[in-house]
């Protein structure tokens, strides 16, 4: 197996290409007590914000036993308030207790006027949205000390004056901030259907020394009389389309930690491990035609 | 075109407040209308804050059923949207909304059950704190401990109901058999909610043992605590009170 990977920083517990999965709080113990063939775990970040209690507990033990990423669904970069430096603290603070691997968050914003409102939505890909982001980046990598992975969104919607491909904005984003890139095959996959471009045009354009890590989830269908929207719902197992651009992705982009997300609807632990298998299969297949 | 900042107030005024007027020009115009785009969107938002609070407030939820549980979610979250990016802070003003919303106005006890929840999720994500009390204590004579100032647990909350709020909230668990009618007449509680290990325990107080503690909580010292207990309970056994706090670690440390 390769365990030889990605950027860690002097982290004591780099993140195999093996793939993870999701850590959720109905798992928690499950997971402690038997063990299950995964490579790493990530959790959600602000699940972990609250000063005590059962979460943190189950989380020191879950560290002990895999290496971990820590991922963001709460920062807000690209919102035009100030960067929420209280959130930033917390996130510093967690990492310095749990020594995660990766650290990451979203191509998108969530909050305007402090209000915030619990989902990614997209930013307008423009030159002045591009250059608050990449400061926004910056200035959350100066904090925290370390780099962040950003994630492309799944969106379900685009606006009239946005001037530059999502695949390029990202791309600039990563090369101007000098992050790295988490990227969401899922994502990519919906946010095609849902805006009618083609995924391996996407996925070509990321810079392959860029990705850090990868996403795979399910998505869910929902139709209208004028067509169908994919909704990233992370409540289901990733469907044959997405492992399909998996194949491919995984022979641009080498041995790049990958891991299952699923967040309602949240099934079995075993129906998890058997996802993490399938992409494993998929990645050592890739690299034995490749080899 | 708009800028960065009033595009994104002008998408949040249209999730949040439903008037997509300000925005929908700015969508891209594709197979549906600007409007079904932003129903997504308004979906997401409302459907997983929904769901945070159904977490934070499954016995809320009970009493008044899906549909009024529902409804009064989306209130809230219009009129509360998170503070933060963190969702450990949302949620705070339940109660205080229950209290004021309309259509709950004949459920009197709802907005203290609805507290009980919120300390119930205070003290489950609160703090740890080693216990100091018990060893330090010895050391002062009793003489001394009117001047004691002692700290709760950071998990420990303290509330006082005119309603039964204990009991509907026991026949109110999912795993809870048996009868489920509770006679408001049973009249009023007071409670201790703190996290005893990784589960947070509701345990009923008397009204000195209430007034002892909230006293303390409030950062007075021993002997004026003491005063505001026996006022509402004479014949309190003080220091039996104290000991027994101390022990269970209700009181985990004190200052001169």
């Amino acid at each position: 197996m390769q365990t030889a990977v990605v950027q860690a920083g002097g982290v004591a517990n780099p993140i195999p290409a093996r793939a993870g999965v999701g850590l959720r709080a109905p798992h928690y113990r499950e997971v402690i007590e038997t063990r299950p063939p995964v490579g790493w775990l990530e959790v959600h970040s602000e699940n972990y914000f609250g000063d005590g209690g059962a979460p943190l507990y189950y989380l020191e033990q879950a560290r002990r036993l895999y290496p971990l990423s820590l991922h963001g669904v709460g920062l807000s970069l690209g919102s035009a308030d100030e960067l929420n430096r209280g959130h930033l603290a917390k996130l510093k603070a967690l990492i310095g207790r749990f020594e995660p691997a990766l650290v990451s968050d979203h191509l998108s914003w969530s909050s305007i006027d402090g209000r915030y409102l619990n989902d990614l939505l997209p930013l307008p890909y423009t030159e002045e949205a591009l250059a608050h982001i990449v400061r926004r980046i910056n200035e959350a990598q100066e904090v925290l000390g370390r780099e962040l992975l950003i994630e492309n969104p799944s969106s379900y919607l685009q606006y009239a004056h946005s001037t530059i491909p999502e695949w390029e904005f990202l791309a600039e984003t990563a090369a101007r901030a000098g992050c790295g890139i988490l990227l969401d095959v899922n994502n990519v996959y919906v946010s095609g259907r849902n805006h009618g471009f083609d995924p391996q045009r996407y996925l070509s354009a990321i810079p392959v020394d860029a990705v850090r890590e990868i996403h795979l989830a399910g998505h869910t269908v929902n139709r209208y009389p004028e067509g169908e929207i994919l909704i990233d719902t992370h409540s289901t197992r990733v469907c044959a389309e997405v492992w399909g651009l998996y194949r491919g992705v995984v022979q641009r982009f080498g041995h790049v930690p990958t891991l299952i997300e699923w967040d309602t609807d949240l099934p079995a632990l075993a129906v998890l491990v058997e996802e993490a298998r399938t992409a494993d299969a998929i990645r050592e297949e890739a690299h034995a035609l490749v080899a | 075109m708009p800028s960065l900042p009033e595009l994104e107030r002008r998408l949040a005024h249209a999730v949040f407040g439903g008037d997509a007027a300000g925005v929908a020009t700015q969508i891209a115009r594709g197979r549906f209308p600007a409007e079904r785009h932003l129903q997504v969107y308004r979906n997401n938002v409302f459907a997983s804050l929904t769901e945070a609070l159904r977490a934070l407030y499954p016995v809320v939820e009970r009493l008044v059923g899906d549909e009024f549980f529902r409804s009064s979610a989306h209130a809230y979250i219009r009129r509360h949207p998170p503070p933060s990016g963190n969702l450990h802070d949302f949620g705070a003003a339940f109660s205080e909304f229950l209290a004021e919303f309309p259509a709950a106005q004949p459920l009197v006890y709802l907005p203290d059950v609805a507290r009980l929840e919120w300390f119930w999720h205070e003290a489950f994500h609160a703090a740890e704190a080693e216990p100091r009390a018990l060893a330090r204590l010895s050391a002062v004579p009793p003489a001394r401990h009117g001047a004691l100032r002692f700290r709760l647990h950071p998990s420990a909350r303290l509330l006082a109901s005119d309603y039964p709020i204990l009991r509907i909230w026991q026949v109110n668990q999912p795993e809870y058999r048996g009868d489920s009618v509770v006679d408001l007449a049973e009249g009023g509680v007071r409670l201790l909610v703190m996290r005893r290990g990784l589960t947070v325990a509701i345990e009923p107080l008397g009204a000195g043992e209430h007034a002892l503690l909230s006293a303390m909580a409030a950062g007075k010292n021993f002997a004026e605590s003491a005063e505001a207990a026996l006022a509402v309970e004479p014949e309190l056994d003080l220091p039996r009170s104290l000991r027994r706090r101390v022990r269970d670690a209700t009181l985990v440390d004190f200052v001169f």
